[in-house]
């Protein structure tokens, strides 16, 4: 008797256990029901899944739940690129607008052997860590060649070449990892209207004089350039390109103030060998770009 | 006043000496996984808290009342069966896990609804580590405390109330709370460090975790020395 008891009092407090706890979470699933879309789903799974951050958002899903959102483009995951984006918009019922890729640019040209006033440095070998110490090397604007960006891509795509990091523009897939970590925000990243873009590879803001003691090749601040071509435009002794402007007539003359640029700091960079940019199609570089990304730095010192 | 002086000992001693992650390493999952950022383990250690109260609440009353041997409800309800003497000695203290993974998991559910639809931020934060909990045995560690102590009383007088109850749990989580938020620290500083490449990740990270229950282990005692000398 006291056996079939016992079963009976087992069996019944689960059961009452159950039916109360029950009612309590599904009265709970009422009053705090959250509405999601079914569309975040179908965009989480049209994306490549890498969480790389590319984006802006924490990942994946937080980009897929703010495209739901009308928050983001669905042109804006940059790891997928031409196709999701159509997907996405298939997804949400919008046509899709043509975008450009975006790509880092490093504003800094010197190698080692370029770089003046570098000092034997003993401390951890990480830029982040170096940028804290002053005297690592004479020029406090400049690449510290320790390779923080080289770890932060999941993509092999950026590498420390004598010193100076260096995009592998083949591989890159413009998540911007690389700008994230740099501790003296060197790489930008920019729109690429076209496969190679002019950019000013130098960062530093001093006078001429004090940028000739600390560097071999940085920016002297001259105005060369800017009387050339108004592309150009000399803000704190260095010379910055206004994207917005980026036109095929105007593109001619900067070739001209690249070649006049004492420095050689005026250069090409993006995928491929030279292309002659005469040759390009005006629609390709006629559309205006956009500063929608670097949200580490802050508008200052946005040069895209 | 000795009243006083026995709950402000379960307190200090399920936060500090007798710490759940550094004295008895329970709890190491979400210690590990979630401390990577300050913030993040502070919204962990508040969610573990909660679900940790809750728990004990549940616990606590359902082995006072229907679990514990001769105890009043379900001995009322055998007292329709069986004769009184055996109906008193009725002992259903072997559903004790079960019924308290239930309740553990039912509040973790309910928790979770709650933190999704007031603080979706933290709720994505969280992740996985939130439905976690379910299987935290912190959280069933304290639940099973509360069990020896209500069970295994010498006297019905020296059983744990509710208010022990709830203050072991309460400072259990605090104490949880800390040692994450602790670690956090810890790891947020080892980001710049050059930790040498077969220490990365995970290993230095036990490593870290090791040491700092060796620092805990300077509060062994002090519980005992405090009681002798406040109650004097």
């Amino acid at each position: 008797m006291i056996t079939w008891v016992n079963i009976g009092l087992s069996a019944s407090v689960l059961f009452g256990m159950a039916i109360i706890l029950t009612y309590i979470l599904g009265w709970a699933s009422k009053a705090f029901h959250v509405h999601v879309d079914p569309r975040q789903e179908e965009v989480l799974e049209a994306l490549p899944g890498a969480n790389c951050g590319g984006c802006g958002h924490a990942g994946c899903s937080s980009f897929a739940a703010a495209v739901v959102e009308g928050e983001a483009e669905v042109t804006g995951c940059t790891a997928g690129g031409e196709a999701c984006a159509e997907s996405l918009a298939r997804i949400m019922g919008i046509e899709a607008q043509d975008s450009f890729p975006t790509r880092p640019i490093v504003h800094c040209g010197a190698t080692f052997d370029n770089r003046l006033q570098r000092v034997e440095y003993f401390g951890e070998k990480r830029c982040a860590a170096a940028n804290l110490v002053t005297g690592v090397q004479g020029c406090i604007y400049g690449c510290l060649g320790f390779g923080d960006c080289q770890n932060a891509c999941e993509f092999d795509a950026i590498h420390v070449i004598d010193g100076l990091a260096t995009v592998d523009y083949d591989k890159c897939i413009g998540c911007g990892a690389c700008a994230r970590v740099c501790p003296r925000n060197i790489i930008t990243i920019t729109s690429f209207v076209a496969d190679r873009m002019l950019a000013v590879t130098c960062s530093n803001q001093d006078p001429g004089p004090d940028v000739k003691r600390v560097c071999n090749v940085g920016c002297l601040g001259c105005k060369s350039c800017q009387r050339a071509s108004s592309l150009f435009k000399i803000e704190n002794n260095l010379s910055t390109v206004n994207y917005d402007a980026y036109s095929i007539e105007e593109l001619e003359k900067a070739v001209i103030a690249s070649k006049r640029c004492a420095r050689h700091r005026l250069a090409f960079v993006g995928k491929g060998d030279e292309v002659d940019i005469g040759n390009l199609p005006v629609e390709a570089l006629t559309r205006a770009v956009t500063a929608d990304f670097k949200t580490t730095v802050d508008d200052t010192e946005w040069r895209g | 006043m000795i009243y006083l002086l026995d709950l402000f000992l379960i307190a200090l001693g399920a936060a500090l000496i007798n710490n759940f992650v550094f004295y008895y390493f329970v709890g190491i999952c979400p210690f590990i996984g979630v401390s990577r950022h300050l913030d993040m383990a502070v919204g962990m250690g508040c969610a573990v808290t909660f679900v940790m109260v809750i728990a004990a609440f549940i616990s606590w009353t359902i082995t006072t009342f229907v679990l514990m041997p001769g105890a009043p409800v379900s001995a009322w309800v055998a007292g329709f069966f069986l004769a009184p003497e055996t109906a008193a000695t009725i002992d259903l203290s072997i559903l004790c896990y079960i019924a308290y993974i239930f309740a553990i998991s039912s509040s973790v559910q309910f928790v979770e609804m709650y933190v999704r639809k007031f603080f979706p931020k933290l709720y994505e934060s969280f992740g996985v580590f939130l439905p976690l909990i379910t299987t935290n045995c912190a959280i069933l560690f304290a639940c099973l405390t509360i069990m020896a102590k209500v069970t295994a009383a010498d006297t019905p007088a020296d059983a744990w109330g509710l208010d022990k109850a709830l203050t072991l749990a309460f400072f259990g989580g605090l104490g949880f709370t800390i040692a994450i938020v602790i670690m956090a620290g810890i790891r947020e500083e080892l980001e710049l460090a050059d930790v040498p490449r077969p220490f990365k990740g995970a290993a230095i990270t036990l490593i870290i975790a090791g040491i700092l229950a060796m620092a805990f282990m300077g509060f062994t005692g002090v519980d005992a020395g405090l009681r002798n000398a406040l109650a004097m």
